[in-house]
């Protein structure tokens, strides 16, 4: 095992190839720890700082800043037993630069070999062999096409062909018919994860195929409305292939109370993505505390909260419409529904005054009312009467949505998935706790500016759950 | 007027026809002449025709094809034989860098109507060097085309159309099925023959395609037997001709079933199935439902005899690829 | 006396050779072998001159070539210097009806057989490799891989007999041409096989130029390659490759006795390569200055002019005017060797098979477009 080890540029993601060294955060000789940042490389969707995979003394750099390398290529040395002694000095020669190793120049230096001569320089610039004209040099220039700049160099973008390349006949687009199915196999990969009959789908790619698109609008509208198949759609009618559902209890219920919503209130929905890390922090302090000792916590709890203090401070979210008496009626108690999953549908229990409990209280709740939906037992009492509901689509690994108001509701907040990402965090691009908040609400009772401002409250609060308890207190 | 013959007897009859029917056609090998060749194939054919018309050579399959070039540039047609597909290597400088490239070099001016007939595949029990499939050396050698019957009635029509073709043809013939019989009709016009380089379904399905060739047709129509008992319909299509191959047919039949299966004898790696594979994916990518599978001898040396039907691909080996192919 | 040849022939390899004509341009009438054979030429003055010009035009054609490759205009030469007389000698040998099946040097038996010089320099400068009919100029197409042509020739020769021309004074014979390395080569062994067996009507003529690019003849044999033939059962007769007279005589005498239905004979051609294998080759490498000294007194050309100059069979005159002509059809060689086009990309997907490919077809298709693609026709 060589002690000198050579790091290489990782997979910075999604199968990028290459990235520009923005800069070295150690030199050669410094001694450096594991995990210690080195280096800030940058892809074609962020920057980055990496990490050292091993400790000890960088005795080599690769590539200066502002090169560009490719994923896979050495970047720096480490040599990770300092204390061994001195190295050996059989280390690689100097790195070529990139622009040497693109046009080598294979021909020997002068005097070296007779003209003509195995070996020696050949007319045209080639090395003469036995057997032909020999090797020529080469350089790393594409052939130019036409309406390009002739003699483009190597660092300009490349031209973009008039006709395709070679290759098999492009698939056309046209609508399928009938027949089987067409989709690439990821797209089929992700309509089985999503549960989508790809055959029910409207394909938009080529040759009709369904597109990761399709399948991701066909979720959306089947979430939202009742899903209409268009017609073009699959012309596959095999009644031995179709399984019946009977509408009733829950399941019709809610179509019953979606319908009801979607298409009483304007419903307008705006996103805010946040760095939560603060919170996520915050929990892990409050894990510690021995009020909050037996007790599950969340990140749901400090959405929660959130929307309670947030609330308080512009009531109006927590309204209902009154068609019948022409009033908005604002509540002063908040009821909050928590949307849950069950076997037998969608049900938004809800936590009564949820704003006068004490956050223990409010995480016991959470904890109580989840576990007893889950269990079929939520009392009808519990299913009447939100005033706001939050409904959490992180748990099915999901982003965000555009939530339907629950009858008699005007906001509710949809709170999507966690992820480490990267993130401008004091100036620097570094890896935070990232989600984004979808916040749908009734046009009718609360403008955009208010909506705005509430979801800012939110996005506020679970950046800096500490400070804002503080300022708004 | 059709009989019931052996592959082997369906080889015999053909190569009589074609001696029959061009004086310039010679057949050339070891043991092909008096013996009437290791596996009969040539039976009685010198003591009708002369010994200068199926001719004993000496033993040097280098000089076999060799000399068959120089017969050919005469203007003779020779069918060559060698012997078993492991004994082919002496002569493959001959055959990729004479046979199949002379009429390149000479453009276009001096044909070889080569056939080089080649008993291949395992499955018979025998020692080393007796049970390789070497087409994939063959079919990857550009000025070659190559060719492998699966049956009787193919095996028929197949030899005279490349005794016939103007091209240098490696002609592989399954030997394990040698003694498989099978309706042919001796009489038939060859004008009339399924075409040469075509491929063909040999049962009909709907649920995947199996792509098989020469000795692993059988076993791919067993297989499809198999699996119809447990309700699922597989498409099976004899390739017939290695190179070119024809992948309309192939295409058709992936885009109708959305899963492909290719089995061979010879070794997975760097084998025919990967050229299929890659050709299939690009086009039928947007029909495939998994992706295209191999069945194929393992990448060591062809194993001894008590162990060589762990290693062929049999009925089980593929009716399990079909499973996993439908686990996607 | 040695097998098969003569102990007679000055600077002579031990066993002797067959030679007609000294390198200082005596004659000798004629000379009989250990087999009995009697090998001699009747030549006209006029034949005499013929010999002498296609001598000085095969070499000066040959330094044309050599010229043009250091120029640049062709990729490789494989130069023929002091190979003349071998390949004169035994090409003029050849009648109408033969077949000539040669390696990739043999320029000089290919101006005998009245093809236009120009024919392998498609070749050479790598706008084809050869193309030409086989059949039409009775000159098979240059073989590159060592040896693979001897088989070819074989078989075409069983084709002569099966074709019932061998047995007359008037049938067909074959000629196969190889070098001293390729005797070494397995396939070429086989063709000995097979030509034997078969008692093939043909003539196996090796150029013992004495090295296989850089190693010595020692290298591919213990014993004088003309008695490998006697282990493969047929006559085998060394000759003094230098001196066209014997080259003339031993071919003729073989030729003869193949076409009458006698079976075949090796001949070896004592010669040695003046020039490199190739262009680049370097020699001085491998082999030093005094021997190539001592091959330069035998030249073929030299010991020729020699002779006629004594016999008064030529004179300065003649001798000027063949070398002028020499020039004429050199510097017309060059002008065309120059105005040959490359040949344009998409015919590389031509003759890949006589019944054509769907596959290559398609490829072809594809390449169109890809090369239509770009501005100009010109590859960087």
């Amino acid at each position: 095992m060589s002690r000198v080890k050579e790091f290489t540029l990782p997979d910075l993601g999604e199968g990028l190839t290459e990235g520009e060294i923005l800069a070295w955060l150690v030199k050669v000789g410094d001694t450096i720890e594991l995990n210690q940042l080195i280096v800030e490389v940058e892809t074609a969707k962020a920057a980055v700082e990496i990490p050292a995979k091993w400790a000890g003394v960088v005795t080599r750099i690769f590539h200066e800043a502002g090169t560009t390398v490719e994923v896979g290529a050495p970047i720096v040395a480490i040599d990770t037993d300092p204390s061994a002694g001195p190295l050996p000095s059989d280390l690689p020669g100097p790195v070529p630069s990139a622009e040497s190793l693109a046009a080598v120049e294979i021909a020997p230096a002068e005097g070296a070999v007779e003209p003509g001569l195995i070996g020696g320089p050949a007319p045209g610039g080639r090395t003469a062999v036995l057997v032909g004209y020999g090797p020529k040099t080469t350089t790393a220039k594409r052939r130019p096409r036409p309406g390009t700049p002739a003699g483009a160099t190597t660092t300009a973008p490349p031209p973009t062909p008039p006709r395709a390349p070679v290759t098999p006949p492009a698939p056309a687009v046209t609508a399928r018919t009938s027949g089987p199915v067409l989709a690439k196999p990821p797209v089929r990969k992700l309509a089985r994860d999503l549960g989508v009959d790809l055959g029910t789908i409207t394909g938009t790619g080529p040759l009709g195929s369904v597109t990761r698109d399709d399948v991701h609008q066909a979720l959306a509208t089947v979430a939202e409305a009742p899903a209409v198949t268009t017609a073009g759609a699959a012309a596959v009618f095999d009644a031995s292939r179709e399984q019946r559902i009977t509408v009733k209890g829950v399941r019709k219920l809610t179509a019953e109370n979606m319908v009801a919503s979607a298409f009483t209130a304007p419903h307008v929905t705006e996103f805010l993505t946040i760095d939560v890390t603060r919170t996520m922090k915050t929990l892990e302090k409050l894990k510690a505390r021995r009020e909050f000792r037996d007790v599950r916590l969340s990140p749901l709890l400090l959405v929660a909260k959130a929307v309670l203090l947030a609330a308080k401070r512009h009531p109006m979210v927590n309204s209902t419409w009154s068609a019948a008496t022409n009033e908005i009626v604002v509540k002063e108690y908040v009821n909050l529904g928590i949307a849950a999953a069950t076997e037998r549908g969608l049900i938004v229990p809800t936590i009564k005054d949820a704003g006068r409990l004490t956050l223990r209280e409010l995480a016991e709740a959470l904890n109580s009312l989840v576990q007893v939906a889950k269990s079929g037992k939520t009392p009808p009492s519990a299913m009447t009467g939100g005033t706001f509901s939050i409904t959490n689509v992180g748990v099915f690994g999901v982003d965000s949505g555009t939530p339907i108001l629950p009858p008699g509701e005007s906001a509710i907040l949809a709170f999507g998935a966690i992820r480490p990402m990267p993130w401008v965090h004091k100036g620097k691009i570094k890896i935070r706790q990232v989600t984004t908040l979808a916040l749908s609400f009734d046009h009718r009772v609360i403008d955009g500016e208010l909506g705005s401002k509430f979801l800012r409250d939110l996005g506020d609060f679970l950046t800096d759950p500490e400070g804002a308890l503080l300022s708004w207190s | 007027m059709s009989e019931i013959i052996t592959l082997g007897k369906a080889l015999n009859h053909g190569l009589r026809r074609t001696l029959e029917q061009n004086a310039k056609v010679i057949i050339m090998g070891e043991d092909v002449g008096k013996l009437g060749g290791v596996f009969r194939i040539t039976d009685g054919l010198q003591k009708d025709f002369g010994d200068d018309r199926v001719i004993d050579t000496p033993l040097a399959e280098a000089g076999i094809i060799g000399t068959a070039v120089g017969l050919a540039i005469r203007g003779y047609r020779p069918v060559c034989e060698i012997q078993f597909d492991g004994f082919v290597y002496p002569a493959y400088n001959q055959i990729v860098a004479q046979v199949a490239k002379m009429f390149y070099r000479s453009k276009g001016h001096v044909r070889l109507p080569i056939v080089i007939r080649i008993p291949f595949g395992g499955g018979i029990g025998a020692v080393e060097h007796h049970s390789e499939s070497p087409e994939a050396y063959f079919a990857h050698t550009p000025g070659l085309k190559v060719v492998t019957c699966s049956n009787p009635a193919d095996a028929y029509s197949m030899i005279q159309q490349a005794v016939n073709s103007d091209d240098p043809i490696v002609f592989f013939e399954p030997k394990r099925r040698y003694w498989e019989k099978g309706e042919v009709d001796l009489a038939a016009d060859l004008a009339g023959a399924y075409p040469l380089h075509a491929s063909r379904i040999a049962r009909a399905g709907t649920d995947a395609t199996l792509l098989a060739y020469g000795p692993m047709v059988r076993t791919a129509l067993d297989a499809a037997a198999a699996a119809a008992e447990d309700g699922r319909n597989l498409e099976v299509i004899d390739l017939r001709s290695l190179s070119p191959v024809d992948y309309d047919t192939i295409y058709a039949s992936v885009r109708r079933t959305g899963r492909a299966i290719v089995v061979h004898e010879a070794p997975g790696n760097i084998g025919l199935g990967a050229e299929l594979a890659a050709r299939i994916s690009e086009q039928c990518f947007y029909y495939l439902q998994a992706p295209v599978l191999r069945v194929t001898g393992y990448d060591i040396p062809y194993p001894a005899a008590r162990v060589e039907e762990e290693y062929l691909p049999d009925l089980d080996r593929v009716l399990d690829a079909v499973d996993r192919s439908f686990g996607w | 006396m040695a097998n098969g040849v003569s102990d007679v022939g000055a600077d002579a390899p031990a066993g002797g050779f067959v030679q007609l004509l000294t390198p200082d341009g005596e004659r000798i009438d004629s000379v009989t072998t250990a087999d009995g054979v009697t090998y001699s030429v009747d030549f006209t003055d006029d034949e005499y001159r013929g010999l002498y010009r296609d001598l000085v035009t095969v070499r000066r054609l040959d330094a044309e070539a050599t010229a043009l490759q250091r120029q640049g205009e062709l990729g490789i030469w494989a130069s023929l210097l002091g190979q003349e007389a071998a390949q004169v000698g035994s090409g003029r040998a050849l009648r109408p009806q033969d077949m000539a099946f040669p390696t990739y040097r043999e320029h000089g038996v290919l101006y005998t057989r009245s093809i236009d010089p120009i024919m392998p320099f498609g070749l050479f400068r790598g706008v084809d490799q050869g193309g030409w009919d086989a059949n039409e100029h009775r000159f098979n197409g240059y073989t590159i891989v060592i040896g693979s042509q001897t088989l070819h020739a074989t078989g075409y020769a069983m084709g002569v007999t099966m074709d019932g021309k061998t047995g007359t004074p008037d049938g067909e014979a074959v000629i196969a041409y190889f070098g001293d390395g390729a005797t070494s080569q397995g396939e070429v062994n086989e063709a000995f096989v097979w030509a034997g067996v078969f008692h093939a009507p043909m003539v196996f003529f090796c150029q013992n130029n004495q090295y296989a690019i850089s190693e010595p003849l020692e290298r591919q044999t213990r014993i004088p390659l003309y008695r490998r033939a006697a282990g493969f059962g047929f006559p085998g007769v060394r000759i003094d490759g230098n001196d066209v007279l014997a080259s003339f005589a031993v071919t003729r005498a073989a030729l003869d006795h193949a076409r009458n239905g006698q079976g075949p004979t090796l001949i070896e051609a004592y010669t040695y390569r003046m020039g490199a294998h190739t262009s680049s080759d370097d020699p001085t490498r491998y082999r030093i200055a005094s021997e190539v000294e001592s091959w330069k007194v035998k030249d073929p050309i030299s010991r020729f002019k020699a002779f006629l100059a004594k016999q008064q069979i030529g004179d300065d005159g003649f001798f000027a005017e063949v070398d002028e002509s020499a020039k004429v059809l050199a510097l017309d060689l060059r002008e065309r060797v120059l105005a040959m086009p490359d040949p344009a990309p998409v015919s590389m997907f031509d003759h890949a098979y006589p019944n054509g490919s769907p596959e290559v077809d398609a490829q072809r298709r594809q390449f169109t477009d890809y090369h239509a693609s770009f501005e100009g026709t010109d590859h960087r």
